[in-house]
């Protein structure tokens, strides 16, 4: 095995092995927070197919963690209510199968990245970064204003979906379930970015001109990159919901931008595991330093200086020691 | 002679009030190593430019085998066959060789969305590219970085990505610049058997190279074509000699 296959296996090993560890040590919070460790990297390996990969700066991708989180909590506000979501065109209930909402998360996100990218992709650099913040705050403010679903104050719904066959309440089969969906994104982009697509996404983002002088044009090859990253973090989004059994406005703030963001960041920008690495130091800090001081973001902000100025291959990187290779 | 595969005319292009491409009529024939040679600043890069469609010309027409192509994007005139180096090599610095002429088959190819197969497990891809980089003469460099590659080994690195796009035709701006005279003889012999893959049109400040490749020769000055020609004529043309050869016998 490579190096890097090495990293990468010994990440997940920590995230998996800690979880079994805890769950056998009867430690069921810390179970939860690794399942909460997955769903972050989950929502960063969505963010890093085109951030990391495609070197597409999205400052918006709260819009598809909270969509993905709203698509969840209505359809199961709904189911609970027994009430339609919609009688027109034909009538539409609400449901509380996991394997019913994911799909129509992703589809949801899919549809608003392919709206929000036709438009943001058109330009580039700082603006892009602005424009898709400005797409994920009209978002945010909408559902601050929509009372229907709770508006500012969120919506509950008590209990978690189902799964078939399984008892998702229980913390580490609700672990494997979202660790297994990671695992999911996690060979999916790599073999994506082995295969011709990611090809000329890496192109695009290196040298977009050599890449027009091939033949290949950028957009339609970046607008496909960000719908994909998108409906990867929206997924995120729906099992994040379901992991509180509580969606809010929160979701779609800049704040949760930012944060995966910080996920894809520490652990290493277009490194395949980069995520994982960034959301388990995330969430151990969260959960360590939270406890002893309020100010702890101030310590991760430090961490954070430290690798981009130092180590600009994140966790990863450091532990890799080698340049990044396509 | 035979019809021309391209035809440039009347084209003109302005930045403000610096007139670059001025009025410029031109033709590349099959077979043929046209050169275009000028001082610095006349307005070569920007012909080209115009050609593969990274600049877009205030007016004329470009038609290349009998199309116009002129409102045709870059991505697509590369796809008819019209293939670029460029005057500073621009190559995909973390790529291997080997990737960065993939890149340049699949892109002739005209199939960039195919998400599960390995492209360096293609031999779709793969077999074509090898072969290119074979002749390019970079082989035992298949595996290593662009990024790691030598001045002279990046030009060719340009040319067999140029040969991967199965060109109709070459467009080559400076491919000796920053070359040693040792560099600059492989460069020459690999051009001159370019030729039999399409037509070339060469832009080059290497006299040596210029006279021993070209066909024809056309000098552009202040965005003007002041003369066309074979060698021997534009050796011999006092215009030329005055504004560009300097009046010594280059
Ligand atoms: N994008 C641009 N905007 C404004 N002026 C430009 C632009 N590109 C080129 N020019 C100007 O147009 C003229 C022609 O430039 P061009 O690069 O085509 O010359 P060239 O013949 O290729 O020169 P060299 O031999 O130095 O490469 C120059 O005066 C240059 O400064
Ligand atoms: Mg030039």
């Amino acid at each position: 095995m490579s190096r890097a296959g090495t990293v990468n296996a010994a990440l997940l090993a920590v995230l998996i092995g800690g979880a079994i560890a805890a769950h056998l040590a009867g430690e069921l919070f810390v179970v939860t927070l690794a399942t909460k460790a997955a769903i972050f990297a989950l929502a960063g390996v969505g963010l890093n197919f085109a951030l990391g990969y495609g070197g597409l700066i999205s400052f918006g991708h709260a819009a598809f963690f909270g969509l993905g989180g709203y698509v969840t909590g209505i359809l199961a506000s709904h189911a609970m209510s027994g009430e339609p979501l919609t009688t027109l065109p034909y009538t539409m209930n609400g449901t509380n199968e996991m394997l019913a909402i994911w799909p129509m998360a992703m589809l949801v996100c899919g549809l608003a990245a392919l709206a929000i990218g036709a438009l943001s992709l058109r330009t580039s650099g700082v603006y892009f970064i602005m424009v898709t913040l400005a797409f994920a705050q009209m978002i945010y403010w909408f559902a601050v204003g929509w009372p229907r679903y709770g508006g500012e104050d969120g919506l509950s719904f008590y209990v978690r979906n189902v799964f078939p066959g399984v008892n998702s309440m229980q913390p580490l089969t609700w672990f494997a379930i979202c660790t297994g969906l990671l695992l999911l994104a996690l060979v999916f982009t790599a073999t994506v970015m082995r295969a011709r697509f990611g090809l000329a996404l890496q192109a695009a983002r290196r040298n977009p001109q050599r890449t027009v002088a091939v033949g290949i044009r950028p957009f339609g090859i970046r607008l496909t990159a960000f719908v994909l990253s998108a409906m990867i973090t929206g997924l995120a989004g729906s099992l994040y919901a379901d992991l509180n059994r509580f969606v809010s406005p929160a979701m779609l703030n800049w704040h949760m931008s930012g944060e995966i963001m910080v996920f894809v960041i520490l652990g290493g920008v277009g490194r395949l595991t980069g995520p994982v690495a960034g959301a388990m130091l995330f969430v151990a800090m969260e959960h360590l330093l939270g406890g002893v001081s309020e100010y702890w973001p101030a310590l991760l902000g430090l961490v954070l200086l430290g690798i981009v100025l130092f180590a600009p291959g994140g966790i990863v990187g450091i532990l890799t020691g080698g340049r990044r290779r396509v | 002679m035979s019809d021309p595969i391209l035809h440039v005319s009347r084209l003109r292009k302005s930045f403000g009030a610096l007139t670059a491409t001025d009025d410029v009529d031109l033709t590349l024939h099959p077979g043929e190593i046209h050169a275009l040679i000028g001082p610095n600043g006349a307005g070569k890069s920007t012909l080209i430019k115009q050609i593969v469609g990274e600049l877009r010309q205030d007016a004329g027409q470009i038609r290349f085998e009998g199309q116009r192509i002129d409102r045709l994007d870059a991505a697509a005139r590369a796809r008819l066959g019209l293939a670029r180096s460029f005057q500073v090599s621009s190559v995909i610095a973390d790529f291997t060789v080997l990737q960065n002429v993939v890149l340049a088959v699949q892109g002739a190819s005209g199939a960039s969305f195919r998400f599960l197969r390995p492209v360096l497990k293609d031999p779709a891809l793969t077999e074509p590219a090898l072969f290119h980089i074979r002749q390019a003469g970079l082989s035992e460099r298949t595996d290593t970085p662009a990024a790691a590659l030598s001045h002279g080994e990046r030009r060719k690195l340009e040319i067999a990505m140029a040969l991967a796009l199965r060109p109709r035709a070459f467009l080559l701006d400076e491919p000796m610049a920053g070359m040693g005279a040792e560099g600059a003889r492989t460069l020459v012999a690999l051009l001159s058997d370019l030729r039999t893959e399409a037509p070339i049109l060469l832009v080059e400040h290497d006299m040596d190279a210029v006279f021993a490749l070209a066909d024809r020769v056309s000098v552009l000055v202040y965005g003007r074509i002041v003369a066309t020609g074979t060698v021997d004529e534009i050796r011999a043309d006092p215009e030329v000699r005055r504004s560009y050869l300097g009046g010594d016998d280059a």
